[in-house]
């Protein structure tokens, strides 16, 4: 028997090994053993090839091809044979399952107060329509908070204003229009601006009424801007906060600052404006939101704006009140007691 | 203002249903804030007490005769002990509803069918004890069988209306009235004034003495029987809300309730000299109010005086000296009109607010007087009285101003056009006087509006009359500006970032009783004099907080069930200064889990980093409110922008809150302008890490190692992760492990690279904090 045909025999022998060994390979570890058994640099078909040497040097390279041709065949096998098994772990790993619904650890999120949120939700609509949001000091001259919004000393208006006083001249602003009158005095016309912020007037706490709260001003001012650009923004801010069905109405009221002056009301979401023994809006069918009005010309004038030249709008609404129609809450109190949860609930 | 429809349909014809007259009154801008239903009343009459007689079964019954007009009459049974023959009184037939659900059956009284009931006031619906004992009593004018109920509108709502302070004409009857017939397009039934005087009122003298008086008409009246004032006016002031007193007295209210002047009535036999002078008050000068109070009043005040002292305070309430009485049989009408403003100071000074103040500080219309008084003569005539004919002191009523309306000046500030016709319409329909020129309408206001003084008011009115609904919705285009929203901008991103850390945000009240400062102060924690309220509602809302610390440490303290506890406030704090300061602070607090001051410290420098762009520094800082030990300055560039650290253990102590619980606060306004940060490519060559422990004195803050670190050029990243203090350090000194990531841009760094490095770091460490390497 020549060397060759000893080779041969051997290579075969270890191949039906080999395949006796891997068909017995359950997982990825025996199939390594079974590399490193026949392949591994002490396999068995190594140390067949190490025994090249002794044959005749004619036949040498015919062997190595011979054995090259064995050890490929065999990593072919592996290969597939490893192909196998993953599929076969896959499969299985498809039919575990887990209880879902078992509480993972607690989020570790916060959340923004819910003025602040309604606060945002408005800025957002006002700065897509080109406004700019300010902001402005609590604490505000008289002349800022009366005066300069044509409310003299003696004017009856200062009535439902009461306001907590630092100073003679200094008290804690009642609304945030004095922003209109800062704004308006560094910038414009034209100007746009919303500034929503705290104000303070002296009431009672009660389930209405906080001493402290927070507002939304709006003021536009430049040419040809008239009445219905009010209506058409208030409008497209309550169908943004209420929803589509969300309407806008104006009645006549009274403000110094503003002339003509209008309240303005959104249609009750609780009966779609149908009032009758609704609770949400007591039966008017309608939910005051807040004041409104074309700038009075003496407001224009105070600030240096030519009133026969640019003519705008101005409105003020509390932003719990608002807030309060959109989470559906009765009492405002909640805003300030930060009960655990309460902004998280409404978020 | 009470407002009985009923009264209403005096004037103007309305609609039946009250709805409808609710919803014109806002439309108008007069709100309606409650309307009040009266009960259900039904088949009442008017009666006369034919004849009376005893009940023959009964002491305490009489039986009654009445006449109701029909041809039987009825025979009623009463308890009452008012009935005298020959009364006018009404008369509740069976079948009758009346007030409190009482319906009124056959039945027998003691024997006798009684056909009904006589009733008093409170059976229809009005305050019994404002009206007589017993039997309501009706005039003899009255035609028998009259349905009582439909006669005096007892069943129409009585409206509570809202009348804002510029509109002091709608502050009456009469006023709303004029309203909703020039909305609802029909005529004004003016009420009657029209009286024969019998002579002048010239043996009275005014002398008028202060500018505040702009009118004073004044009427003498004689002949006066005080008694009763007739049912239909007593029950328009019963469902007014006011108090029938006698004919005279409720002259007066009528007068005011209905045409918005206040009156009133000085009995003549008691007026001193038969003088009055209207003159400032002496300082200190005391008078008795016809309330039976003695005030002081103060040269503010102004008094009418006659040549005993003063009799009346102006505007507000007369004297008792001279009020009438029973025994009253001749007056002098007052109708004055004053300077609102100051009316509105003397009756807030003396903290006095009458049905009259309220409407004279809003400054009535000096006109209004003459028809006031004219309407009271009347009223008083049909009561008997002799009236004399007026006279006025003060000033002439001045003529209504001319404003001119320029064509297109209404679409301009409306948005939608209306012709002259129409605004003429609408003008005129209110009052007002309108005159054409060719660019723009002349129009002159009716006397009682005063609030009428340039263009503006005038397209209000316009507007008010078309509807505010004419309003058409537009969305304006805007034009660019240079304003910026930077500041609410931050906010937001401080808010919102720190919410998603974690964090929910709470509103607390920027007024604080006095003991939060006290309490602070106590506990040694130094901190200015808060800024005080002059005018505070209470004490609990005195000082302006000076700190958002203590509204989170009473929410923790609150909350201790819910623990790990994050919460943080975003407001204006305040401290005094000339004038007052107020600063932008943001204050967060971490209560429970491991390491709160870790985790809100990272939390903090996370939220800078994002709100700046940059990484603050840690230093060691103090604050109030922070143990002085355990406080980090946080620094960015030459600004310290807040301070984070654990509670001073004596607020922890005072809070009763754990000393473990940590506190932040930025100062907002210190924040430097978001700086966009540059791109670092990232490396393509693996880094290499290594660990180095070095013993350092004790005062040595591991922020300070860790910058020294990366100093070295090759150093990507360091961090200190391990302390050690003990023995093996040895006193006054600590082991601080550093976790060293290096690499370079340019090359895979080799060993002797890296050690390099490290032999460079090490002696830098050396160099500026003393370290040495630990073996």
């Amino acid at each position: 028997m020549s060397g060759m045909d000893s080779l041969e025999s051997t290579l075969a022998a270890l191949a039906a090994r080999f395949d006796d060994a891997l068909a017995g390979a359950a997982n990825a570890h025996a199939l390594d053993e079974v590399r490193v058994a026949f392949l591994g640099r002490s396999g068995e078909v190594t140390a067949v090839r190490r025994g090249i040497g002794t044959l005749p040097p004619a036949e040498r390279p015919t062997a190595g091809k011979v054995i090259n041709a064995a050890v490929e065949a065999m990593e072919a096998k592996l290969a597939a044979a490893r192909t196998r098994l993953e599929s076969a772990a896959l499969e299985r790993s498809l039919e575990d399952s887990i209880d879902v619904s078992f509480p993972g650890p607690a989020a570790n999120i916060g959340a923004i107060h819910p003025v602040r949120r309604t606060a945002i939700d408005v800025a957002r609509y006002f700065t897509r329509h080109g406004f700019a949001v300010v902001l402005g000091p609590e604490i505000e001259t008289d002349a800022n908070n009366f005066d300069a919004l044509n409310i003299p000393p003696d004017h009856p208006a200062r009535e439902g204003l009461d306001s907590f006083y630092l100073r003679p001249d200094l008290v804690l602003r009642t609304h945030t229009s004095p922003m209109q009158v800062r704004s308006m005095r560094k910038h414009g016309p034209p100007i746009a601006i919303i500034v929503p912020g705290k104000a303070y007037r002296r009431d009672a706490i009660d389930a209405r009424h906080l001493y402290m709260f927070h507002q939304v001003e709006g003021l536009m001012v430049g040419r040809g801007i008239h009445f219905g650009h009010l209506k058409g923004m208030l409008l497209g801010l309550f169908r943004e906060l209420f929803g589509p069905w969300a309407d806008v109405r104006f009645r006549p009221s009274f403000f110094p600052f503003t002339e003509p002056s209008a309240e303005f009301d959104v249609k009750c979401p609780a009966c779609d404006g149908q009032g009758g023994t609704c609770r949400t809006c007591g039966g008017s069918g309608w939910i005051e939101l807040g004041g409104s009005g074309m700038v009075h010309p003496n407001v224009l004038r105070a600030v240096g704006y030519d009133p026969d030249e640019v003519t705008g709008w101005a409105f003020g609404c509390g932003l719990e009140r608002i807030a309060m129609k959109r989470h559906d809450m009765n009492d405002i109190r909640a805003f300030v007691e930060n009960a655990p949860g309460f902004a998280a609930g409404l978020a | 203002m009470k407002v009985p429809v009923a009264w209403l349909r005096d004037y103007v014809d309305l609609p039946a249903n009250a709805d409808e007259i609710v919803a014109r009154l806002a439309a108008l801008g007069f709100p309606v804030d409650e309307v009040e239903t009266r009960p259900q009343l039904t088949n009442v009459v008017v009666g006369r007490i034919a004849k009376l007689e005893r009940h023959p079964n009964a002491d305490r019954l009489q039986l009654c005769t009445i006449d109701i007009g029909r041809d039987e009459t009825l025979l009623i049974a009463t308890a009452a002990t008012n009935v005298a023959q020959g009364q006018t009184v009404p008369v509740a037939l069976i079948g009758a509803e009346l007030a409190g659900g009482l319906k009124i059956a056959p039945r027998k009284m003691r024997g006798i069918d009684s056909q009904g009931m006589l009733i008093s006031a409170e059976e229809i619906g009005l305050p019994g004890e404002w009206f007589e004992d017993g039997i309501m009593q009706l005039e003899a004018t009255m035609p028998l069988g009259t349905d009582v109920v439909a006669h005096f509108g007892l069943t129409d709502p009585v409206l509570d209306v809202d009348v804002t302070p510029n509109r002091p004409d709608a502050l009456s009857i009469v006023g709303l009235a004029r309203e909703l017939a020039a909305s609802f397009g029909v005529a004004l039934r003016v009420p009657d004034s029209e009286v024969e005087y019998e002579g002048d009122s010239d043996d009275a003298r005014v002398t008028i003495e202060t500018v505040d008086c702009k009118r004073f008409v004044y009427q003498r009246v004689e002949g006066i029987d005080v008694r009763p004032a007739q049912a239909g006016m007593r029950i328009r002031l019963a469902l007014a809300g006011q108090r029938p007193i006698n004919n005279v007295v409720d002259i007066s209210n009528f007068v005011m309730l209905e045409a918005g002047q206040p009156l009133h009535f000085f009995d003549w036999d008691r007026v001193g000299g038969k003088h009055l002078i209207v003159r400032d008050a002496h300082d200190r000068e005391r008078f008795t109010t016809l309330d039976g109070q003695e005030r002081t009043l103060d040269v503010c005040a102004i008094v009418i005086a006659d040549e005993e002292g003063p009799t009346s305070l102006a505007g507000i309430m007369g004297g008792q000296r001279s009020e009438v009485e029973p025994s009253t049989t001749q007056l002098l009408v007052e109708a004055a009109s004053w300077t609102g403003p100051r009316i509105r100071r003397v009756s807030g000074a003396l903290k006095l607010r009458t049905e009259a103040s309220t409407r004279f500080e809003k400054s009535l219309s000096p006109a209004l007087a003459d028809v006031g008084a004219a309407r009271a003569a009347y009223l008083l005539a049909r009561e008997g009285g002799r009236v004399r004919r007026p006279r006025a002191a003060g000033q002439p009523v001045p003529d209504p101003a001319p404003i001119g309306l320029l064509a297109g000046e209404v679409q301009r500030l409306l948005g939608f056009e209306l012709t002259t016709e129409e605004i003429e319409r609408a003008l005129a329909a209110l009052g007002f006087v309108t005159q054409r020129e060719p660019d723009r309408l002349i129009v002159r206001a009716p006397y009682w509006r005063g609030d009428i003084a340039i263009a503006a008011d005038l397209i209000e009115e316009v507007a008010r009359m078309v509807g505010y609904d004419h309003v058409r919705a537009e969305v304006p285009g805007t034009a660019s500006q240079d304003i910026d929203s930077a500041e609410f901008d931050r906010e937001t991103e401080l808010a919102t970032t720190l919410a998603g850390l974690g964090y929910t945000e709470v509103v607390s009240l920027s007024l604080q009783p006095g003991n939060v400062a006290e309490r602070w102060r106590a506990n040694g924690i130094a901190i200015d004099e808060p800024v005080e309220i002059t005018n505070p509602l209470s004490d609990d809302q005195r000082w302006m907080r000076f700190s958002i610390a203590p509204a989170l440490l009473e929410f923790a303290a609150r909350d201790r069930a819910v623990r790990p506890y994050r919460v943080f406030e975003l407001g204006h704090v305040f401290a005094q200064g000339e004038p007052p300061q107020e600063t932008v602070q943001l204050t967060a607090l971490h209560a429970g889990g491991p390491s709160a001051f870790g985790r809100l410290k990272s939390d903090v420098l996370a939220l800078l980093r994002r709100a700046t762009g940059v990484e603050a520094r840690v230093e060691r800082g103090v604050f109030p409110s922070l143990h002085p030990g355990k406080t980090a300055a946080l620094r960015i560039g030459d600004r310290v922008v807040g301070y984070a650290g654990v509670l001073d253990p004596r607020l922890a102590h005072a809070y009763d809150v754990a000393d473990t619980t940590a506190l932040a606060t930025i100062l907002v306004e210190a924040l430097p302008p978001y700086v966009t940060p540059r791109y670092v490519a990232p490396s393509k060559f693996p880094p290499v890490e290594r660990d180095l422990a070095v013993v350092v004195p004790l005062d040595v803050l591991a922020g300070d190692l860790s910058d020294a670190v990366r100093e070295e050029p090759l150093v990507r990243s360091a961090t200190v992760f391990d302390e050690y203090r003990g023995p093996q350090v040895g006193d006054g000194k600590k082991s601080l492990a550093v976790r060293i990531i290096l690499q370079s841009a340019q090359a895979t760094l080799t060993d002797q690279e890296a050690d390099a490095a490290l032999a460079r770091i090490v002696a830098a460490l050396r160099k500026r904090f003393g370290a040495e390497p630990r073996a």
